[in-house]
């Protein structure tokens, strides 16, 4: 409990730190690239449009979702899942990838995949930009119920450095962790309801899934679909005991290795 | 209170394995797996205020790691450090951000180092007048020759004036008139009443710069007092290494990889 706190305060005390060193890891991850930052723009666009056509258009024949055109459902739903895929990725890599360069700095380490999650969330924020301006031309412009997007974006970002705070220290630890991750990460795009319509048994076993609040709560916000947060109580409480339990193990696993992770190198 | 850093009893333990296997077992058992190596051994000393020291040893006698512990980037196994102020390490692969350029890089080192906006604005010039590599400032790292990196690593490590400066062999890629430079700057840090350690296998500079000199020798301290006692018996233990017909010298390294593996009696707790 009290190293929790301990990462949680280091988390808002170097707030500013976190700020400034993501801007600067979004620069060099983009540096080499001619068209720069558009690149992370134009990569979930082409994705998007290739699940539309085989899940879409070819497995589900361009039925639609409930009422729901199925590209919206579609788009909505990937918008948040592109942040958490490279995220989940890039923050488990982050310790033991940038330790070296780190290691002679004076700041706490639990910041590592903090930045790293916030450098991937600028490239968020304009693609969700992009999806409201598209939403707009539909019938499903904006709502009152908007206004939940920036409650589910905080979700996503601390369930993300949650988790990234147990994989970067089991990663560094055992270089496998990173394989076994993305393995997860693959099956976790099918275990969510972003490509298909689960029914039945399948839809009552995803909502174990944490990462299903999220994704339906953005879909909720940008369509306008209704109060999730309150229609769904039990899900709400769920996530965040989801999130707490994964906060406790990650900062006490961080806390417990931190000081040895050179050694692991 | 005049002592900057005080080493007390430091022990750093490396675990050698030769298969992946063995670094499993050596997570999964409590009292861990694998052969032990001991890259410092029993290591205490005091330093004050004002204080040059060198560190001399051969390869392998333990002086990087040992700057690094002092520089607090690797934790020691056992025994404590305590210094006085921040500690710079300048090493020759000090870490800059290939990506990024060089003006980047300054700023990304000082935020790093806890410095605010504003400070950093009022760093930046000077530190690239003392790196002087002209136009490369807007280039990125990679494009750098080793000569403009090594340059632009010690201009940001001196700049930030720490208290504590540790020189691990980074003079020896400049050149001659940075080496003018860099030593002009010691001089000025040596005035100041800052402490500096200074690592290099080049006798000159050490005699040059430092009034103390801490001998290494197998992880441990073989001798530490002043340049003028210590220095000769240093060249004379390399003059007579040098001498050793090649069984001599095969026969010294065993032995001190013996030494090393914590075979050592005292060390058994």
């Amino acid at each position: 409990m009290k190293t929790m706190f301990r990462v949680i305060k280091e988390q808002i005390d170097s707030f500013y730190l976190i700020r400034r060193l993501s801007l600067f890891e979004m620069k060099s991850a983009n540096s080499n690239n001619y068209l720069g930052m558009l690149w992370e723009l134009l990569n979930p666009m082409i994705q998007l449009s290739i699940y539309w056509v085989v899940f879409g258009m070819g497995i589900r024949g361009g039925r639609e979702v409930g009422d729901i055109p199925f590209v919206l459902w579609l788009i909505t739903g990937m918008v948040v899942w592109f942040f958490m895929h490279t995220s989940i990725m890039e923050g488990s890599k982050s310790i033991y990838s940038r330790i070296n360069f780190i290691a002679k700095m004076s700041f706490p380490m639990s910041v590592i995949p903090t930045y790293v999650i916030f450098s991937k969330f600028y490239a968020h924020l304009m693609l969700v930009g992009v999806v409201t301006i598209i939403l707009q031309f539909t019938d499903y412009s904006i709502s009152v119920y908007f206004i939940q997007l920036p409650y589910f974006m905080f979700c996503a970002i601390v369930f993300l450095v949650s988790l990234s705070l147990i994989t970067s220290t089991l990663s560094t630890i055992i270089r496998d962790v990173q394989m076994v991750v993305q393995s997860a990460v693959r099956m976790l795009l099918y275990l969510t309801p972003l490509l298909w319509v689960p029914a039945g048994m399948f839809a009552t076993i995803m909502k174990f899934n944490p990462i299903y609040y999220i994704v339906e709560g953005y879909r909720a916000s940008l369509l306008g679909q209704g109060w999730y947060i309150t229609d769904h109580p039990a899900l709400t409480l769920y996530f965040w005991g989801f999130v707490l339990l994964m906060l406790l193990i990650g900062s006490s696993l961080h806390v417990k290795f931190r000081d040895r992770f050179v050694d692991y190198l | 209170m005049n002592n900057s850093v005080v080493v007390k009893n430091v022990y750093k333990k490396y675990k050698m394995h030769t298969k992946p296997s063995e670094k499993i077992l050596d997570l999964l058992l409590p009292k861990g797996y694998g052969e032990d190596f001991y890259a410092l051994q029993n290591i205490s000393f005091t330093a004050e205020k004002g204080d040059v020291i060198g560190l001399v040893g051969v390869n392998g006698s333990g002086k990087s790691t040992l700057s690094n512990i002092i520089a607090g980037v690797i934790p020691p196994t056992t025994g404590s450090i305590h210094t006085v102020g921040q500690a710079s390490l300048i090493a020759i692969a000090s870490g800059l951000n290939n990506q990024l350029t060089g003006r980047e890089n300054i700023e990304l080192k000082c935020l790093m180092l806890g410095f605010s906006k504003k400070e950093i604005k009022e760093l930046e010039p000077e530190i690239i007048e003392f790196a002087d590599i002209g136009k490369f400032i807007d280039q990125p790292v990679k494009k750098y020759s080793s000569g403009m990196k090594s340059r632009l690593g010690f201009a940001i490590s001196v700049t930030v004036d720490p208290d504590i400066l540790i020189i691990d062999e980074a003079l020896s890629v400049g050149d001659q008139a940075f080496a003018q430079k860099s030593k002009n700057k010691m001089m000025e840090f040596k005035k100041k009443g800052k402490t500096i350690f200074f690592v290099s296998h080049s006798m000159g500079q050490v005699k040059e710069f430092c009034e103390k000199v801490m001998w290494l020798e197998y992880g441990e301290i073989k001798d530490y007092g002043p340049v003028e006692k210590v220095l000769p018996e240093y060249e004379a233990f390399l003059k007579k290494y040098k001498a050793m017909t090649k069984e001599e010298q095969k026969k010294f390294r065993e032995e001190v990889m013996k030494k090393q593996s914590g075979i050592d009696p005292k060390l058994v707790k």
